[in-house]
């Protein structure tokens, strides 16, 4: 049995799905953050997987963009975070609620 | 002194005077009174200048550009001019003079001589205006002053009623005239007389005939005409000096100028509706004047009766000198003009002596008006007696007195176009004698019937000089030498009439009408009798004259019933609709989807979340195509 690319598209999916639920369900900043990561990553498994599939190298290129700006905003997002703990003393999106009034 | 700058200083006198004494002196009747009375003889000799000295001239200077329409303000003075001047300026001051002792011990005597200025400003204006929109405007000025000398008691309600009425009647004269105004530089692109009388010829019979009876309404309004007569009665409740000034001789009089200074774009038709408007008037209010007991309100309806027959003799030259087929000698001073202004002239003179008069006798009685409670004046102040009967005997039309002379030349002229129109008048002649002498016989004669009379005694000199000065006047204005040469113009044409075809006849009626009514008058209205002979006999009648005709009682019914109802109806629509609807219904939509947008922003990440996830569904849902329904 070989893997195709809709196996890779499967597995792209299913990631995504994780990160999305996570992002819903999950009360951490932190863990919020993590799967948002796990979104993004997903995506670029759909890129390589169509770029392989497609034998060109447009889908290699931006996923090499894709991760340049991702660690660029990992550390931006991880220093908001940071300054969100010491100002508040939490984390808990339900409690992070200041902008309702 | 140029002819124009004369003109100027004498309009702007008054002006001046009254801006000083509102601004500064309102608290100072002294100071007011004086001012007042040195601007009535500045007028006087001012007027006298430009009347005497100076030669018919007219002068214009533009105003305004709107577009093609040039406005214009500017001089005339003509023969016309001078001979109304005259009536202004002398009267006005004689009845300037009889203010002082009348308003004596008047707190707000400041008010009413500043008030009496501004009055002076807008009727000089009045009759020096050589065009529409400046006539116009101080039209509109003497409407105002009027306004505020009937109000001047305000804390009397029935007198600020009077004044918003007849601010308010006047307005539907007044929006009459603007339409006619407006109507002609409509269909003639001008508003200069001469100029619309020019295209008059090439124009639809419909327009030049409703130009005509537009502006005419401006004078059924300002004089008193019916079915606008209404107010004149209801502004006696100004100060007397008022009435007579403003109420009889000068301001209802500007109707008959105006027709005289339109006179050159009058139609046939128009000419026909406006002297059986003033044919009505005259019974109407010489039939009404029975019903009433209020020595003013009976002066009031004389008044209206008379301007009736102004405008009855003003159609009746022109109508005659078109079925002549000489259309031509409508411009200028016409036959109908002339004896029209000299009515005017010389019922200024003896109305104003009445008033006056009704003034003194009010003045000595303790404010006593209803002529039934007065009685043996004669011989309590017998000054007042003399005056006001020879008043009485001029407006009466007896024979050689001022109002001899005018009425007859009116009658004349009726006499010459139409049998009818010369009974119907001829009969108006004779109520004027009749409700004169029970006005003269029940105010004066007899024995005292009320506290006021019985204490009356003779008033100042300051009230009996004006008193005596105007009797001269009415007494002598019928004779063509009493006018010095420049105001003569007018007089001689209309005592020229009195030479025309059957002037023997039109004499003896216009006498025996005087002696049958004066006559019948003495017969019905006996001296010291307690009540009115018709209200005795004929109560059924007398109440009908009483409540004059029910014609006010009408005007009130259909405001409250039928104007107010619609004013409510389109006010309910505007509340409803306009307000409602449209204004309150947009901002409750915009409110609405506020309301709605502000629940999405809940504040918390989750909820942001799952309208991330919506937005996405739709997203693919766009994508594959599930939206197109092909």
């Amino acid at each position: 049995m070989s893997i195709g690319l809709n196996d890779y598209l499967f597995l792209s999916a299913l990631l995504f799905a994780l990160g999305f639920f996570g992002v819903l369900l999950r009360k951490n900043t932190l863990v919020i953050y993590m799967c948002l990561e796990l979104m993004l990553v997903a995506t670029t498994l759909a890129l390589v997987a169509f770029s392989r599939y497609n034998g060109t190298m447009d889908g290699n290129v931006f996923v090499f963009f894709i991760l340049t700006v991702a660690a660029a905003e990992v550390a931006v997002g991880l220093a908001i975070i940071v300054a969100l703990f010491r100002r508040r003393l939490t984390v808990q999106v339900d409690e992070l609620n200041a902008l309702r009034n | 002194m140029s002819p124009v700058q004369n003109a100027l200083a004498l309009l702007f006198l008054p002006l001046a005077t009254a801006l000083v004494t509102a601004l500064f002196f309102r608290r100072q009747p002294a100071v007011g009174r004086a001012l007042s009375l040195a601007a009535a003889a500045g007028i006087v000799w001012l007027g006298s200048r430009l009347i005497f000295f100076t030669e018919n001239f007219t002068i214009a200077a533009e105003w305004l550009t709107l577009g093609p329409l040039t406005i214009k303000l500017g001089i005339l003075v003509d023969d016309l001019t001078k001979l109304m001047l005259f009536v202004v300026a002398f009267i006005g001051f004689l009845i300037h003079v009889f203010s002082v002792g009348y308003m004596k011990g008047e707190a707000h005597a400041a008010r009413f001589f500043g008030c009496l200025s501004l009055f002076m400003f807008s009727m000089i204006g009045l009759t020096l205006a050589d065009d529409l929109i400046m006539l116009f405007i101080f039209w509109e000025l003497v409407g105002l002053s009027s306004f505020l000398l009937i109000n001047f008691y305000y804390d009397r309600p029935a007198a600020v009623i009077a004044s918003k009425k007849a601010f308010i009647v006047n307005r539907i004269g007044d929006f009459g005239f603007l339409l006619g105004i407006i109507l002609a530089y409509w269909a003639f692109d001008t508003i200069t007389l001469v100029d619309i009388a020019a295209r008059l010829d090439t124009s639809p019979e419909l327009i030049a005939t409703s130009i005509a009876l537009l502006i005419f309404c401006g004078a059924v309004g300002k004089s008193g005409q019916f079915p606008l007569h209404v107010w004149l009665p209801d502004a006696m409740e100004g100060p007397t000096p008022v009435s007579a000034l403003i109420h009889a001789a000068t301001m209802v009089a500007a109707g008959i100028f105006l027709l005289c200074r339109v006179g050159v774009i009058m139609t046939g038709d128009a000419l026909t509706i406006i002297l059986w408007t003033g044919v009505v008037t005259a019974l109407f209010a010489g039939v009404t004047a029975f019903g009433q007991r209020d020595i003013k309100r009976i002066l009031a309806y004389s008044t209206i009766s008379q301007l009736g027959f102004m405008v009855a003799a003003y159609a009746l030259g022109s109508l005659i000198a078109l079925r002549n087929g000489a259309d031509a000698t409508l411009a200028g001073i016409t036959a109908g003009a002339a004896a029209a202004m000299f009515h005017l002239t010389t019922h200024a003179f003896f109305k104003a002596l009445l008033f006056l008069g009704a003034g003194s006798v009010i003045h000595a009685s303790h404010h006593e008006q209803d002529i039934y409670r007065l009685g043996g004046l004669w011989k309590k102040m017998p000054i007042t007696f003399a005056t006001f009967t020879l008043g009485t005997l001029a407006l009466a039309g007896a024979p050689f007195f001022s109002g001899f002379f005018s009425k007859d030349a009116i009658l004349l002229l009726a006499w010459q176009y139409e049998p009818v129109v010369f009974g119907l008048l001829l009969f108006g002649a004779l109520l004027t004698a009749l409700y004169m002498t029970r006005l003269w016989s029940a105010a004066f004669l007899g024995a005292p019937r009320s506290e006021g009379a019985e204490h009356a005694h003779e008033s100042p000199v300051s009230m009996t000089v004006p008193l005596v000065l105007l009797a001269v006047g009415a007494v002598l204005a019928g004779y063509v030498w009493f006018y010095p040469s420049a105001l003569a113009v007018v007089p001689t044409a209309a005592l020229a009439l009195l030479q025309g075809e059957g002037h023997t006849l039109v004499a003896v009626a216009g006498s025996s009408a005087f002696v049958f009514g004066a006559g019948l008058g003495l017969l019905f209205y006996r001296p010291g009798a307690a009540g009115d002979f018709l209200q005795q006999r004929l109560p059924a009648l007398y109440r009908v004259m009483e409540e004059r005709f029910y014609l006010d009682a009408l005007y009130d019914w259909y405001v409250a019933k039928v104007q107010q109802r619609f004013a409510m109806l389109l006010n309910f629509l505007e509340q409803i609709i306009l307000a409602g609807l449209i204004v309150r219904g947009f901002a409750g939509l915009v409110g609405l989807l506020g309301l709605g947008a502000r629940a999405l922003h809940t504040g918390s990440l989750n909820a942001y979340v799952y309208w991330f996830l919506l937005g996405l569904v739709i997203l693919w849902a766009v994508v594959a195509g599930i939206f197109n329904l092909q």
